[in-house]
């Protein structure tokens, strides 16, 4: 049981900086999830606090201990990697003992951790096989054994479940979730899936180009997103962003909504546009597009559409739609629904 | 091949008997020349079925025979034949394993520099550096000895790049893992490196036993000593015997035995030297 803190922590490769300082303090116990794009420095954030990366600036503390030059082994962290990197040639058992047994834990002490571990990730059968006998989901569990067996202060996930299909992610993300509960371990996830970065986090930190966006409860990040970046990243499909003058074409905003000076952004997320206002108030906002696109994705339709000006915009309609491609659609969202930015990316209060 | 086709199976199958005959039949004809007495080998044509000598020749040339030609017994030169083969097999392994392993997962300085003198030395094989090489083994009193019979011949580039391409295949993840898990360098050799290469080992062992068996020009500089000769030289120098006829039925025999060390070694090792080469199992 650890608290983790990030201090300032920066990483140069020469002279290309890679982490631009960053601070972060994650509870004991915290579930947190790094999010971002492919290349953002989420994955190498996590092999910093694993001790697999230098760190070229700045502290990074596990439990109130400086860890900067501390070997990862001596960390006491246990990683879940996206291959797995389960030992090809040692059984089960033997992956699961190797980092006890380099620990000269007691054999007595290590036969009941396996025992237990795998008892809680039910592998208890696969026990004496090789990883290359088990499925991808199977080793999936045997690589969270391994973490688990240890009874680290932290446990660090690097994309474990990028590579499951579909329905075995859905699982695992649950099992997941429900294990570090039970356990109440401290734990940091990478992952670029902002689906499974919002269910499984107690609290989300948005990485974007070596910086931290925001950090926040999914929730927050959700309804109050700091930028136009956290904004279009979490949720699906993103956020529409309409870039504001009053003279804009296309649609319309209501002379008592709050707005920036100047130039700015105006955010509304698909779900929050209707083609009719559902508690009959008149719409804060309001747009007219021309339909170029339908998905139905089962208990709802998505439709893309065009403003005059060309700027696509996104609205979800339930249950299947009435309109059609090349059918004019004016929808509308209220006021508490609109998201203001500033011309630079950041929210308007 | 899923097509059954019966005239392309007969065809292959004809290249394929033809091969093995091209390739049997000298080791046929040693063998049958073994069984045989010298007179007989001797008189042409020499008949191609087993003569009745094979208990007597073997006996003989066992028991006395070939030392009373060349000074040292059959048993003393296959001895030293597998002492040297061995040494050349184990040492080449593991000098070209921890050489590679430096290589691959070390950052040391002149890195660079170390990996292309090994590369160099693919350049200069034993015949092209025999002088310098004699000097130094005369110098430190190596000569008829194993360590001045075998030492010259360890070190090899072409095993520490074998080793260093499998190596290189490892992914990174394992080696992270395994740096977790509180393995520190050697640790990560003995439990993770070294099972891993078992195959690749197996291969190279094939080779490397059969490379040093079949040594001739470094063993007949380095030994003036017969008891310090391998098979192979005993051999030559029992052909080369001028007093006297060269007892042919003795020089069979030797043959015939110098050819069964290697052959037990490829015939055990086959299914890992197969595996070793194709394999790729992470």
């Amino acid at each position: 049981m650890a608290e983790i803190t990030l201090n300032n922590v920066r990483k140069s490769y020469g002279t290309v900086e890679a982490i631009k300082g960053v601070s972060l303090d994650i509870a004991d116990g915290e579930f947190v999830v790094l999010v971002g794009p492919s290349g953002c420095g989420k994955s190498t954030l996590l092999r910093m606090i694993a001790g697999l990366e230098g760190i070229t600036g700045g502290d990074i503390l596990i439990g109130s201990r400086r860890v900067n030059d501390v070997e990862p082994a001596e960390r006491d962290i246990a990683m879940v990697f996206q291959n797995y990197a389960l030992y090809p040639h040692m059984t089960v058992r033997q992956n699961l003992a190797y980092g006890l047994k380099n620990r000269n834990t007691p054999p007595a002490e290590i036969e009941r951790r396996i025992a237990e571990t795998s008892k809680t990730l039910e592998i208890a059968q696969y026990l004496d096989r090789k990883p290359r006998q088990l499925s991808g989901g199977q080793r999936q569990r045997v690589a969270m054994g391994r973490a688990i067996v240890r009874e680290p202060a932290a446990f660090l996930f690097d994309e474990p479940l990028s590579n499951l299909d579909a329905k075995l992610r859905g699982q695992m993300r649950i099992e997941i979730k429900r294990l570090q509960r039970a356990l109440g371990t401290t734990s940091v996830y990478v992952t670029h899936d902002q689906m499974e970065a919002m269910t499984l986090a107690d609290r989300l930190v948005v990485v974007n180009a070596g910086r931290i966006e925001q950090v926040g409860t999914p929730l927050e990040l959700y309804e109050k997103p700091a930028t136009t970046f956290v904004a279009t990243f979490i949720g699906s499909p993103s956020m529409n962003l309409l870039e504001g003058t009053d003279t804009s074409s296309g649609w319309s905003l209501s002379a008592d909504v709050p707005r920036p000076e100047g130039r700015y952004m105006l955010g509304v997320r698909p779900e929050d546009l209707h083609l009719a206002p559902p508690d009959g108030r008149p719409f804060a906002f309001q747009a007219t597009a021309h339909i170029d696109g339908i998905e139905l994705v089962g208990a709802e339709s998505l439709l893309h559409g065009r403003l005059a000006d060309g700027t696509p915009l996104v609205f979800r309609v339930s249950g299947r739609s009435r309109s059609e491609i090349g059918d004019e659609v004016t929808v509308g969202a209220s006021a508490d629904a609109l998201h203001m930015f500033d011309a630079d990316g950041r929210r308007h209060a | 091949m899923i097509e059954n086709r019966p005239i392309s199976t007969l065809v292959s199958h004809l290249v394929l008997v033809i091969g093995i005959l091209v390739v049997a039949l000298p080791i046929y004809y040693t063998f049958i020349a073994s069984t045989h007495t010298s007179i007989e080998i001797v008189r042409p044509p020499m008949s191609l079925l087993p003569g009745s000598a094979l208990v007597e020749n073997y006996g003989e040339a066992i028991g006395g025979g070939v030392e009373r030609v060349v000074g040292v017994s059959l048993e003393r030169l296959l001895f030293n034949s597998t002492v040297v083969a061995l040494a050349i097999a184990i040492g080449k392994i593991a000098i070209s394993f921890l050489s590679a392993f430096a290589i691959v997962f070390f950052r040391f300085p002149l890195k660079m520099l170390f990996f292309w003198m090994i590369f160099v030395t693919l350049m200069l094989p034993v015949e092209v550096r025999i002088l310098p090489t004699y000097k130094v083994i005369v110098d430190l009193g190596m000569i008829d000895t194993y360590a001045g019979l075998t030492l010259p011949l360890m070190a090899s580039a072409t095993a520490t790049f074998l080793f260093r391409q499998f190596f290189l295949t490892i992914p990174g993840e394992l080696v992270e893992a395994a740096r977790i898990d509180n393995a520190g360098p050697f640790r990560f050799m003995r439990d993770i490196l070294l099972p891993l290469s078992a195959t690749n080992i197996a291969a190279l062992f094939v080779i490397l036993f059969i490379y040093g068996w079949t040594q001739y020009l470094w063993p007949l500089l380095v030994t003036n000593d017969a008891k310090m000769n391998t098979i192979v030289i005993g051999l030559k120098r029992m052909v080369d015997f001028a007093d006297a006829s060269t007892p042919w039925n003795y020089v069979m025999v030797t043959a015939i035995l110098a050819i069964i060390p290697p052959i037990v070694v490829v015939v055990l090792m086959q299914r890992w030297f197969v595996k070793g080469l194709v394999e790729t199992e992470k």
